[in-house]
């Protein structure tokens, strides 16, 4: 009888082929040009004094703090949205343009495959998100300093040299840091468990549009997944009906509150390293389990 | 010899959405295709022959039954080293050129480096499409699309290639070229299983086929012993004088018990004379 060489699981040099065809066919895709280009001339748009709009109180710090959260909520926009509709797009489109049968038919294991089409996403989102993460230290670095140059010379112009170096540091640390690339470093963590899931239905969905509703419907559920976990822990008053929703909820749905870190972030909060690293694990241990009920789900499914 | 093809009692049965009895697509289709054979599945819409190759290549489970492709279950990932497959209608990955579609499947197999760039040259090469290999598959024609499947199938030099309707929707020149193709990879000892609805050009590169129907094997063999009618013979002369036609006629009046059924001349195919007329004529 005659064996081939094993094709195992998991081949890294096959799932980096994979993830770089995915990456290409998602950035020659003309919508995502347009989508990046938006979340561009939006995040550039913060060296004008876009943030006093309608909203004229605000001043100095402020200016500052309102950049974080318009740049980190462009981010958010562009990542969620890239997460759940390439996702959704990727695997029907192969299954109707019968794409995936000529994979298939290689040998090509169809964990590598999943792994495969779910790293060329996370991988066009992180280089999105890094290029903005840039662009927003860019902006940031200008805004903050232009402030503190207005600042000492018409606020502080006749304050003590320490109440001006206190106000000084207090501008520079709503400018950009350390913990503002740990908040897009969260951004990407999110997108990646929204994406993780949105594949995770895919693999039993034949719809993209099905498919993209509810990966956002579990987004929006999973920022109330904490609040249901809690009503399941709950103690006396919660009914017997409400723990059982709780419980669902719970188990089934990812926590997205996880990521309020993020809006912590823009309020000037630093973000430790040890948090970020709590972070990076939960969002690992969700990927992972999305990624292996997808594998089950797709091992299994006939074409 | 070890089969290059082996389906024993393969069954397949599908639950459409609405409908609580099975659908049995292929029941229990049984076949053996020998290295360097090209073997031709044939049967009306619907009649199991996709399912069949789905099978094969462990697209679809058996139900009963199994499939082996050179000894090994289909089933495992490691039997498709063997294999290249062409799907019905493909479409690829628009944004890709043809090279670039090559090398990401010959990639996916494992072939890497200058390796994998002279197999892109020479299958580029094998299905006439070197001075489109840069040209994105968007601005590809029908029958580009399927030469440039073909090519991907062959990527790793499989000892087997499946094909599925290759011709479907080419012209009749597009589908002259991929006929010459199937004659070329079978020349090379390439085992070839193809199904299609043109019963001419499987009659023209099979050296056996099967006929399903309603998912059963109703009819295999040799495509020779298939087509010959035992009671009948047949003898073709060129320049033949009529007064030797007259002489045959009369030898066969005396013999008493054969009969002449028909005598004219032989036609062309209408396929032959639309290629001697158009891609075959000379230029001005």
């Amino acid at each position: 009888m005659s064996r081939p060489a094993p094709n195992r699981p998991l081949d890294p040099r096959r799932i980096a082929v994979i993830v770089m065809h995915t990456f290409t066919q998602l950035a020659r895709m003309k919508v995502f040009y347009f989508l990046g280009l938006f979340a561009v001339i939006l995040l550039g748009s913060n060296l004008f004094n876009i943030q006093t709009f309608g909203r004229p109180d605000l001043e100095g710090i402020d200016v500052l703090r309102s950049i974080r959260s318009w740049s980190l909520g462009t981010m958010t926009l562009f990542s969620v949205v890239l997460a759940v509709v390439a996702t959704a797009l990727l695997l029907p489109k192969d299954v109707e343009d019968r794409t995936l049968y000529t994979i298939l038919a290689k040998p090509v294991p169809r964990l590598d495959y999943l792994v495969g089409k779910l790293g060329g996403v996370l991988l066009l989102i992180f280089v999105s998100l890094l290029a903005m993460d840039l662009l927003m230290t860019g902006v940031l670095a200008i805004r903050t300093h232009l402030l503190v140059g207005e600042q000492l010379r018409t606020v502080a112009a006749d304050w003590p040299a320490d109440e001006r170096e206190a106000l000084r540091r207090a501008i520079l640390d709503q400018g950009a840091s350390w913990s503002l690339h740990g908040a897009a470093l969260a951004v990407f963590l999110r997108a990646a468990v929204i994406a993780s899931t949105a594949m995770l239905v895919s693999t039993f969905s034949t719809s993209t549009l099905f498919t993209t509703i509810t990966g956002f419907l579990i987004y929006f559920i999973g920022n109330f997944q904490a609040d249901a976990r809690a009503m399941y822990l709950g103690g006396a008053g919660t009914g017997p009906l409400e723990k059982a929703a709780g419980l669902a909820v719970a188990l089934v749905f990812p926590d997205f509150q996880l990521f309020n870190v993020i809006d912590a972030v823009i309020e000037g909060s630093t973000l430790p390293p040890a948090a970020l690293g709590m972070l990076a694990g939960l969002s690992a241990f969700y990927v992972v389990l999305h990624l292996f009920v997808s594998w089950l789900v797709f091992a299994k499914k006939e074409f | 010899m070890q089969p290059a093809v082996e389906i024993r009692d393969l069954v397949k049965e599908f639950r459409p959405a609405g409908r609580k009895q099975p659908l049995r697509a292929v029941d229990g289709v049984s076949l053996s295709i020998a290295p360097g054979e090209v073997y031709g599945l044939i049967g009306p819409n619907g009649s199991g022959k996709s399912t069949t190759m789905k099978a094969l290549l462990g697209l679809v489970q058996p139900d009963a039954g199994s499939c082996r492709i050179f000894g090994n279950d289909s089933l495992a990932v490691d039997s498709r080293q063997q294999v290249g497959f062409l799907p019905e209608n493909p479409y690829f990955y628009k944004h890709l050129s043809g090279a670039e579609t090559l090398r990401f499947y010959g990639k996916l197999c494992g072939l890497r480096g200058a390796m994998l760039e002279a197999r892109v040259k020479e299958l580029l090469e094998l299905v006439g499409l070197s001075a489109a290999g840069d040209r994105r598959l968007g601005g590809y024609s029908k029958g580009m699309l399927q030469r440039i499947g073909l090519a991907q199938a062959l990527v790793q030099e499989p000892r087997l290639v499946i094909l599925d309707e290759p011709t479907a929707g080419v012209d009749p020149i597009g589908s002259r070229q991929i006929r010459d193709l199937i004659l070329d990879l079978k020349g090379r000892g390439i085992t070839v299983f193809l199904c299609s609805h043109l019963l001419e050009q499987v009659q023209e590169v099979c050296d056996r086929v099967g006929i399903i129907f309603r998912g059963r094997m109703v009819k295999e063999g040799p495509l020779d012993e298939l087509l010959a009618l035992d009671d009948q013979s047949e003898l073709i002369l060129r320049d033949a004088s009529p007064e030797l036609l007259e002489k045959i006629r009369a030898l066969v009046a005396a013999d008493g018990r054969a009969e002449l059924l028909r005598a004219g001349r032989p036609r062309t195919t209408l396929e032959s004379l639309f290629l001697r007329e158009t891609a075959e004529r000379p230029e001005p």
